[in-house]
């Protein structure tokens, strides 16, 4: 039967500190030149924090405007320019790298048993891509920023007054760090797997890694080509997409959503390689089914490149693609919802600990599910006539990125905290974060799906009257999951420096990064690692690790 | 398989020019519809053609392979979808615009 | 600096075939980033059928050919080169890859040119240019523009080709890579051919293909 337990704080251990990739060298040239994909790892997860930091200002300002019609704080080209600028940096400079770049790069070598990546070099340059791209759109937003919503459509985007250039030119960068990032991960993959570890005996957040990097290098291409268009005809005026010299602005619509869609999965895969790991191990069990996990993985990837039209069934698409792609959209959900009965049927008969990624874990459940299933309503489409380009959408994706992504994003932060650091967060704070961060997005972003069914436009700076109700709860709800991002990230930086010391094990988890130290040494594992057992056998007792 | 020998290389060379001379020569037959047909289907035998012997891929592990060919699934897919929108739209409301007339047939 | 063994693989064969994996993985981000443009240039002929013909019998024809020539021949000097480097015969393999780069740069002179002549001809890209004041059908300016667009994409690629083939020249030369370990040079040499694919395709849909309509 299933158990269910509070977390029992860990007993102190203080081993003496040894040699790990973080003392190993102090000087900044160390990490500024680091070839460590640990090192990568971290500074990745710098820079996102700080990315999503950003975009989230950006949206705390977008509700304040909210909390009355009319002008409240900004005028409406501001109002424009920042959700154009929330969207874009949200999407490129933290949710996309978020889990892949941070947790991606320090966990893969480690759950295969290898050094290194394939091309380590090749990663810190994807690094350094992946900061001018970022700085670039620091730099267009200096310039004024862009207004043109994150979708870019044409032909506003052609002639907008704002600094269209320099912002699709910073994403354009970006686009390539994910490419080579996505290429190192599938070769490290296929050709660094430790002696006798077959595809089917690799932890599955290895499986969530390639799954995510196989879309990530085939579709961002799609993107490259779209903006680069755009680019070139707001500098150049050469009206690729103008009627008036033969364009069709739905064309452009389908190459963006040909990359836009397969992105939403690359937000989603590595979410969902972090969920599978958190539950296992904090039931200590295996999963209900490690082929339907890994499968379904390979299914969304794939599948989830057909269905771009659903962003298009009011744009003037024929109503023969809209039906073909309505059907291709029902197709995909059903891999997510394979992985949702075997993340739950995998608690069953384990012994449950309720610690904070496991707390986040059921956060994610509830937000998933709830937000999966607007998505399947949204793909109907009849009904995404009523709701396209309303709150209703906005609210649904939200759900899916906020509610899920950031909330798994969450629970990896805690669940590898100590072995990236070495040390303890405090689980009590923890209970307080997880419980403050699903609290505010709900209040935040569930009142938007009925603002949206009541007819609140999306992008619209102004509103009637009667939706200023359901505007005010959702920006009070904006504000406490602010308050609780800085609550959390504040403890997790105290943590940092004063945390207790942690063991290689602190969760008694079964999965291979448990094997080595916490945190690492530089070369990973003390010798070259064999992995006698599968990474979820909970019926042997967890190997010691000595340092 | 074996990596090409230089006489395999240098056939496939004027196998590569006689292909891009006959698709030339028809440049200027009167082929109408069935010369798009013609040009891309001889377009393709010469990628084809370099693909297997100048770039090798019969030497790669099957993996890089299937690699490739599910990057080129991709592309037809996009294409399909993009030109079956197209192709499958009904005229606008108020009838199509001037010199349109053709693709809206049937 | 002789090319070694990178310190995370177990051996030279390994270290081939991740970087070979590599690079075809990395091809198909580059088919993948033209396929945006093939699809605008198929959903415009559609949507411009007599436009893109009038389009493709205004275009510079021999320009495109022999360019077309001058690639394929490129190609079999590079692949010619690979197989030398495998025998240990650097020098061959140095003179073969530099006689590609030249090819290469000579491409992109006869390119040059032929824009040269485009703006000669009153056709510049954004359907601006006295040529479209004589011929007013939308559709051929949509035609201009995807061929200013895609072949001057190519050739960006066509440069950066060059640019990657003569810092493998420079390792051939130096006998810092040889028959032991091939590989940079086989891995540049299928981005080159490549690029020669992409020419292939671009050239019919540019130059070729018309339904005489007129």
């Amino acid at each position: 039967m299933t158990t269910v337990d509070i977390a029992v704080p860990v007993p102190a251990r203080r081993p003496t500190p040894r040699e790990s990739y973080l003392n190993v060298a102090h000087t900044v040239k160390s990490w500024a030149l680091t070839t460590d994909h640990k090192r990568i790892g971290i500074l990745y997860l710098v820079t996102t924090v700080f990315a999503m930091a950003l975009g989230g200002v950006f949206a705390l300002v977008l509700r304040t405007e909210h909390l009355s019609p009319g002008p409240t704080i900004v005028d409406a080209y501001t109002y424009n320019r920042l959700f154009t600028m929330h969207g874009i940096v949200m999407v490129w400079l933290f949710m996309i790298p978020s889990i892949p770049t941070a947790f991606g790069n320090f966990l893969l070598p480690i759950m295969i048993g290898a050094k290194d990546v394939a091309f380590p070099r090749l990663n810190l340059l994807s690094y350094y891509i992946y900061l001018l791209g970022s700085i670039w759109v620091l730099i267009a937003l200096w310039a004024g920023g862009c207004d043109t919503g994150w979708t870019f459509y044409t032909p506003y985007s052609d002639h907008s007054p704002s600094a269209v250039v320099p912002t699709v030119f910073g994403i354009f960068i970006l686009g390539w760090s994910t490419i080579i990032t996505g290429v190192n991960f599938i070769v490290t993959t296929h050709t660094m797997r430790a002696k006798g570890l077959g595809w089917f005996r690799m932890p599955l957040f290895v499986w969530a890694m390639y799954g995510v990097s196989i879309i990530q290098t085939l579709a961002t291409p799609v993107l490259a080509i779209s903006l680069l268009v755009v680019g070139i005809d707001h500098w150049f005026d050469w009206g690729l997409f103008d009627p008036a010299r033969g364009g069709d602005p739905v064309l452009y619509q389908h190459l963006f959503w040909f990359y836009s869609h397969p992105a939403v999965y690359i937000m989603i895969l590595p979410a969902m390689g972090v969920i599978i790991e958190v539950v296992c191990t904090f039931s200590h069990k295996n999963p209900a089914s490690y082929k339907a996990i890994a499968y379904s993985t390979l299914g969304i990837a794939f599948v989830g490149f057909a269905t771009w039209g659903h962003h298009m069934f009011v744009a003037g698409i024929s109503v023969f693609d809209a039906a073909a792609f309505g059907v291709l959209s029902m197709l995909v959900a059903i891999f997510s919802a394979i992985k949702v009965f075997t993340w739950v049927l995998t608690m069953r008969r384990g012994s449950v600990v309720v610690t904070t990624p496991m707390l986040y874990f059921f956060a994610f459940l509830f937000l998933f599910v709830f937000g999966g299933m607007t998505g399947v309503a949204v793909a109907t489409q009849s009904l995404d006539v009523h709701w396209h380009d309303t709150y209703f959408v906005v609210a649904h994706f939200h759900f899916i990125m906020v509610g899920s992504t950031m909330t798994a994003w969450l629970a990896a932060l805690h669940y590898w905290f100590p072995k990236i650091t070495g040390r303890m967060y405090p689980e009590r704070m923890g209970y307080v974060g997880a419980t403050l961060v699903f609290s505010g997005f709900f209040m935040t972003f569930f009142p938007q799906f009925l603002l949206g069914n009541a007819g609140m436009p999306r992008r619209y700076y102004d509103y009637d009257p009667q939706f200023q109700p359901l505007h005010v709860v959702s920006t009070v709800g904006a504000w406490i999951l602010g308050a609780a991002m800085i609550w959390t990230l504040t403890y997790l930086l105290v943590a940092l420096f004063r945390g207790e010391r942690a063991p290689a094990n602190p969760w008694d988890s079964r999965s291979y990064e448990w094997l080595t130290p916490s945190p690492p040494p530089k070369h990973n594992f003390v010798r070259e690692p064999v992995f006698a057992r599968d990474p979820y056998d909970y019926t042997v007792p967890a190997e010691e690790v000595h340092a | 398989m074996k990596e090409p020998t230089p006489r395999a290389l240098l056939l496939t060379l004027i196998v590569l020019l006689v292909l891009a001379g006959v698709s030339l020569a028809f440049r200027f037959a009167h082929l109408g519809d069935f010369g798009f047909a013609v040009a891309l289907g001889i377009a393709a035998i010469k990628a084809v053609l370099v693909a297997l012997v100048f770039m090798e891929i019969t030497i790669e592990k099957p993996t890089v392979r299937f690699a490739f060919a599910a990057c080129l699934s991709l592309f037809a897919l996009m294409i399909a979808l993009l030109v079956g929108d197209i192709v499958t739209r009904s005229p606008p409301p108020l009838g199509p615009p001037p010199g349109t007339e053709a693709r809206y047939k049937g | 600096m002789r090319e070694h063994v990178a310190g995370h693989f177990e051996d030279i064969e390994k270290q081939a075939h991740a970087a070979r994996f590599g690079m075809w993985v990395f091809l198909g981000t580059e088919v993948l980033f033209f396929s945006g443009l093939f699809a605008l240039y198929i959903g415009y002929r559609i949507e411009h059928p007599r436009g893109f013909d009038v389009g493709v019998e205004h275009n510079t024809l021999v320009y495109g050919s022999v360019n077309t020539a001058v690639l394929l021949v490129s190609s079999y000097f590079v692949a010619l080169g690979v197989h030398e480097l495998r025998l240990g015969r650097n020098r061959l393999s140095a003179w073969l890859v530099g006689l590609t780069i030249l090819l290469g740069l000579a491409f992109l002179g006869i390119k040059t040119a032929e824009y040269l002549h485009h703006f000669a001809d009153g056709i510049y890209p954004g359907g601006t240019g006295r040529f479209f004041e004589e011929h007013t059908d939308p559709g051929l300016k949509m035609f201009f523009t995807l061929y200013f667009c895609m072949t001057g994409l190519h050739a960006i690629h066509v440069l950066v080709g060059c640019g990657v083939l003569s810092f493998l020249l420079y390792k051939v030369a130096t006998r810092s890579i040889g028959a032991w370990a091939p590989h940079p040079l086989a891995i540049g040499a299928i981005y080159w051919h490549l690029v020669d694919v992409i020419w292939i395709f671009l050239w019919p849909l540019f130059y070729l293909v018309t339904g005489h309509v007129r």
